[in-house]
Formats: structure tokens, C-alpha cells, sequence
């Protein structure tokens, strides 16, 4: 803090808190429903739920518009090279939720011949959400855990 | 008790007697008619269902494969690939099930109805797609579901569940590549627990 400038109307802090509070408030969802979980995802979207009350409202059609990706439903092997095309085009820091068990690890269809056992033989994840399928209360509540994790990041590497 | 408006005794009369000999096998169980014809008289068949005066099959409902490999624990002498046509007359509110058995194990084939209902296109492909039936006629017989480039026919019953190849990122060709299967296959056998007399039982 430095002396004198709260009475003028200034406030001092670090770079990586203002950029990590920023970040933390306006996660902006890629919209990527596979399956039925993208009906709860929906509902965690919808006035009963509300995920905008959390800062994470702005659901985007477009990777390069979105920060976190919500794999909501099963990935199938032909969904798969599409998938990892969307995830490499969304811009850095980019976060990826896995939600519900077919997405977390292939769930019931985990010996089918064509689901990908697991979203993270993909992309590297953030949270998982787990849950067949998460209800909207739990894909908030993994939302919220990211945060966590994006509020601890260290924006500036320091030596 | 189900009640009919049209027996099913009645559009199985008017289904023999439109179809003649092409009628190979027919029943009627459980209020649904059934009828077999052979590959050669299929496409003829299929004609004289949708326009013959009593049976009126305007409309395609279903048209899938079946595989009889291990019909019967393996006990059943015949051929192995059927297609199974579900049929449906709106102007005379009855419906069919017609059945077709492929000739040849080793390269399934049978003529495409593509040329009389329409909505045959896709289920075929499916057909093809899951059992590798082939439908000579059709014009556009791709694969439908499996991923671009799959091998096998997944609803084979000799086809394993689990499959051949598996799917991972590779991240030196920076792109996702498949890989032999490496999950081991699981034997399911289901146990019944339940105490005598369980829900009233005897």
C-alpha cells in the first residue's frame, strides 16, 4: 500500500490478485453438451439455479470467446478429434470441467468399443464433477471449486 | 385384453392371400403378425405389401438387422443375418413384421427398398453399418455411426464389446490417435439375492 493515495481515491494492490479476481468473476462456459448432461448444465444456467449469481453466466457458442469448457455427456471416439480441435482453439488460461461419469472415466459405456474411456485421454482436466448425471447444484459447486483453483493460480512465475 | 379394430388374423388372411407362395413362414403371436419371405421374392413381396388392395403398407417404420450366430445358445441351424421390416398401413390400421433371410453368411446381401419407401436410406446404412449387410440397390451405402474409418461391424455377435482399438491424445503428433484396445474384457454374470417368498412368491 502506498502512503497517502486511499485518501485521493486510489486503491493499491498486486497485479496477479487484480488479474486472478477478473478471471475468477467472469468464467465465461463453452457450450459443449454431448449427452443428457447437458440438460442439467442447462438447468445450472436457468432462473432456478442461476450460475450468473457466481459469475460464470455467459455461455459462449465459440471456443475463442470461452475461458472454461464444460464436457458435459459421453465422448465418443468420432466426437474425439473434434473435441481436442475445439479445446486447442480456445486462447490460454483455458480450464476444463469434466462432468458427470462418462465423461469423468467412460462411466457405463467404459467397455463400449466406441466411447473414449475418460475426457482426460484428451485434455488435461481441472475438476470432475461426478454424478450420472451431476445434478445443476453440483456442477455449480464444481464451477465454484474452480474458482478456487484459479483464484491460488500465480499469474506472474516469480524466480 | 387388447381390442382390435382389425384382427390380426384378418390382415395376415389378406397378407397370404396377396403375397401367394412368396409366404415362406407366417404367424401370429402375441397380436402381432409375422411374416418370412425368401431373399429372391423380397423385393416383389415388398411391393405387393404397399399397393395389394388389403394390405396397403404405405409407410416404413423400422427396418433393422439381426444376427442369429448364437441364437438359441448356439443351437439353431440357419441362416445367420435377418432383416426385419416393421410395417405400418395408416389408410387400413394394420401393421406387419416382415422378415428376410440373407442367402450367403460370408457376404450378407440382400435388394435395397429404397425404391419403395424412402425412409428405408438411413436404416439401411445402419444396417450395413452394425452388421455389414449389404443392400444391392442402394445408392449411398456408407457407414452411419461408427466413427469415419472403423473396422467391423459392432453388432456382430462375434464382434467383442470392448472392440479393437481405443482412443488417446497423442501429444508429439499433436492429435488424437487410436491405439490397440488396452482394457481387459469383463465377464458379466449377474446374481439374483432375494429371500423366499420375495413379493408375495411361492
Amino acid at each position: 500500500m502506498i502512503e497517502g493515495v486511499l485518501n485521493e481515491g486510489f486503491v493499491t494492490t498486486s497485479y496477479d490478485s487484480v488479474m486472478n479476481w477478473a478471471r475468477t468473476g467472469s468464467v465465461w462456459p463453452m457450450t459443449f453438451g454431448l449427452a443428457c448432461c447437458a440438460v442439467e448444465m442447462m438447468h445450472s444456467a436457468t432462473a432456478r439455479y442461476d450460475l450468473a449469481r457466481f459469475g460464470a453466466e455467459v455461455f459462449r457458442a465459440s471456443p475463442r470467446q470461452s475461458d472454461l469448457m464444460i464436457v458435459a455427456g459421453t465422448l465418443t471416439n468420432k466426437m474425439a478429434p473434434a473435441f481436442r480441435k475445439v479445446y486447442d482453439q480456445m486462447s490460454e488460461p483455458r480450464r476444463v470441467i469434466s462432468m458427470g461419469s462418462c465423461a469423468n472415466g467412460g462411466g457405463y459405456y467404459h467397455y463400449s468399443y466406441s466411447v473414449v474411456r475418460g475426457c482426460d485421454r484428451i485434455v488435461p482436466v481441472d475438476v470432475y464433477v461426478p454424478g450420472c448425471p451431476p445434478t445443476a447444484e453440483a456442477l455449480i459447486y464444481g464451477i465454484m471449486q474452480l474458482q478456487l483453483k484459479i483464484r491460488r493460480t500465480e499469474t506472474i512465475a516469480r524466480a | 385384453m387388447t381390442t382390435f379394430s382389425v384382427t390380426p388374423e384378418a390382415t395376415q388372411a389378406a397378407i397370404v392371400a396377396a403375397l401367394g407362395d412368396k409366404v415362406q413362414r407366417t404367424s401370429v403371436a402375441l397380436g402381432e403378425v409375422d411374416v418370412v419371405v425368401s431373399a429372391d421374392d423380397y423385393h416383389a413381396a415388398v411391393l405387393i405389401l404397399r399397393d395389394a388392395p388389403g394390405c396397403k403398407f404405405e409407410q416404413l417404420i423400422d427396418l433393422c438387422g439381426v444376427d442369429y450366430s448364437e441364437y438359441k445358445g448356439g443351437t439353431y441351424e440357419g441362416p445367420r443375418f435377418c432383416v426385419v421390416l416393421q410395417l405400418l398401413s395408416v389408410s387400413l390400421n394394420q401393421r406387419l413384421r416382415l422378415k428376410v433371410f440373407a442367402t450367403d453368411d460370408a457376404m450378407p446381401m440382400v435388394v435395397s427398398v429404397t425404391d419403395v419407401w424412402a425412409a428405408a436410406d438411413w436404416y439401411e446404412r445402419e444396417a450395413f453399418d452394425l452388421f455389414g449387410i449389404m443392400f444391392d440397390g442402394h445408392s449411398d451405402l456408407r457407414r452411419i455411426l461408427t466413427d469415419y474409418g472403423f473396422i467391423g461391424h459392432p453388432f456382430r455377435k462375434d464382434f467383442p464389446t470392448s472392440g479393437y482399438v481405443e482412443m488417446r491424445y497423442d501429444a508429439e503428433q499433436a492429435r488424437v490417435v487410436y491405439q490397440p484396445v488396452t482394457i481387459e474384457a469383463r465377464e458379466i454374470t449377474p446374481r439374483i439375492i432375494r429371500e423366499n417368498n420375495y413379493g408375495g412368491l411361492k
